[in-house]
């Protein structure tokens, strides 16, 4: 029983110490509805990253390229690589949507493995990868849905709809269930990987504070970027679901 | 499917509930959807929705039992006016990066590929070119050598007729000379005949004399 008591004393202790917050959020009020604040900071720092290095290194491009735009032209090679495979042909209008969902969420993910957000002290919460709300991801999978449903109706117009009945109207009701669990599955995968690896981290370095979180950084670093690389994929590859036509 | 997926996390969600009766009063505090959210997200998640966070509250708290009261209520799944700002957000980061980096650095990759496939396609034009400069240097190294080999001749001629003016010249000289000494020679022979013959005339006159006594 005494052991007992002082394994819970220690752990106290190290409670104290690691302080993992979960699901605490910093509040403010905005015309009555509240925001979390800690997610709109890091994510205004994320858009800051993105739109600075693109305007340095674009600026003025260069035929042989310099260090910065070669990235930059590397990156942008490798997202329409991605749209056009999942997309097709038509993949030109929605490499700046699939281009900003993957670079977003890779910078949010990896500045939540990389920026030491720690070191500045909230009220209340603490800063993190903004992909660890569910706010921003159900947010990233609505507006794909959205951007799905746009890209069907634009280019088959009301016969969009005759997908739901296709191969038979038997499948009505699954194909009317995908619309929601496409979002749900993509904001639900995103959310929980990038907080899960958070959490792992953040527990093991109280734990253990030396050495041995690093390769489970490192893991969280490649999980990261995998998933930023899976919604953009599986944006893609909805948006071109719904513009190919149906046999 | 879904049906399934119930049925499987309901017997969970019970068992979970039963084993923590002291939190389960706390769970009606969780603040789960504050704003009105989009009807069919509402009704598809706060079950799940529930049962997730009670989950991860009840696992937080299994550790150090004593900490649960510390520990705050986590609210993970705590939907508000952060969604749509997210989504207003996104919108316009989309907007700025196709101004400033996918529309511009896209056109400018794409006109440099077209320009160096054009440049590609014309180097069998060049090829040709090449072809023709090569012969016409061909022709200015030929034309080059014939004129330097035309001047070399050229020169040769003239030195040769130089040398051989002066060679006549010298020998003119030297037959001149020759000339010279010959006639002085003769000039000498002639006097040395004379003044002999004189001495002759005076000589036989003085043998003349002793031979036949007077």
């Amino acid at each position: 029983m005494n052991g007992i008591s002082c394994s819970i004393n220690a752990l106290n202790g190290l409670y104290d110490i690691s302080g993992v917050e979960v699901g605490q959020h910093f509040y403010w009020q905005i015309g009555g509805f509240q925001v979390h604040a800690q997610v709109l900071i890091t994510s205004w720092v994320v858009i800051a990253i993105l739109l600075g290095s693109a305007i340095i290194a674009v600026r003025n491009p260069q035929t042989i390229p310099t260090a910065g735009q070669n990235f930059f032209e590397y990156v942008l090679e490798f997202i329409r690589d991605v749209s056009k495979t999942q997309i097709g042909e038509e993949y030109g209008p929605w490499v700046p949507f699939i281009g900003t969902m993957f670079l977003f969420i890779f910078v949010s993910n990896w500045s939540g493995a990389l920026l030491p957000w720690k070191i500045i002290q909230l009220p209340h919460g603490e800063l993190a990868a903004p992909t660890n709300d569910i706010n921003t991801t159900v947010a990233l999978a609505l507006l794909t849905s959205v951007a799905y449903f746009y890209a069907g109706l634009s280019k088959k117009g009301l016969g969009y709809f005759s997908k739901y009945i296709q191969p038979t109207p038997i499948l009505l009701p699954i194909n009317i269930l995908e619309d929601f669990t496409k979002p749900l599955s993509l904001s639900f995968r995103l959310f929980g990987n990038i907080l899960a690896d958070e959490l792992v981290v953040v527990v093991l370095v109280s734990l253990v504070p030396s050495v041995v979180p690093i390769p489970v950084m490192f893991l969280g670093l490649f999980t990261s970027g995998i998933q930023a690389l899976i919604f953009a994929t599986l944006a893609a590859a909805y948006i071109g679901e719904s513009m190919e036509g149906h046999h | 499917m879904a049906s399934m997926i119930m049925a499987s996390s309901k017997p969970v969600i019970t068992v979970v509930a039963s084993s923590s009766k002291p939190k389960h009063q706390k769970i009606p505090q969780l603040s789960l959807p504050k704003i009105p959210t989009p009807k069919f997200l509402k009704i598809q998640q706060v079950p799940t929705l529930k049962s997730i966070s009670l989950l991860t509250l009840t696992s937080l708290s299994f550790a150090p039992p004593s900490l649960a009261a510390e520990i705050e209520k986590a609210a993970l799944f705590d939907f508000n006016l952060t969604l749509p700002i997210m989504m207003v957000q996104f919108l316009l980061l989309m907007f700025a990066l196709d101004k400033v980096y996918f529309t511009p650095l896209g056109k400018f990759m794409d006109e440099r590929d077209s320009a160096i496939k054009e440049k590609l396609s014309s180097v069998k034009d060049t090829s040709e070119e090449v072809k023709q400069l090569e012969e016409q240097a061909n022709s200015i190294m030929r034309a080059a050598r014939a004129e330097i080999s035309a001047a070399l001749n050229k020169m040769k001629k003239e030195t040769q007729l130089e040398v051989e003016q002066k060679l006549a010249e010298g020998r003119k000289k030297v037959e001149a000379e020759l000339q010279e000494a010959l006639a002085n020679l003769e000039n000498q022979k002639e006097e040395t005949i004379k003044s002999l013959d004189s001495q002759i005339a005076a000589l036989s006159q003085d043998i003349v004399k002793k031979v036949l006594p007077l």
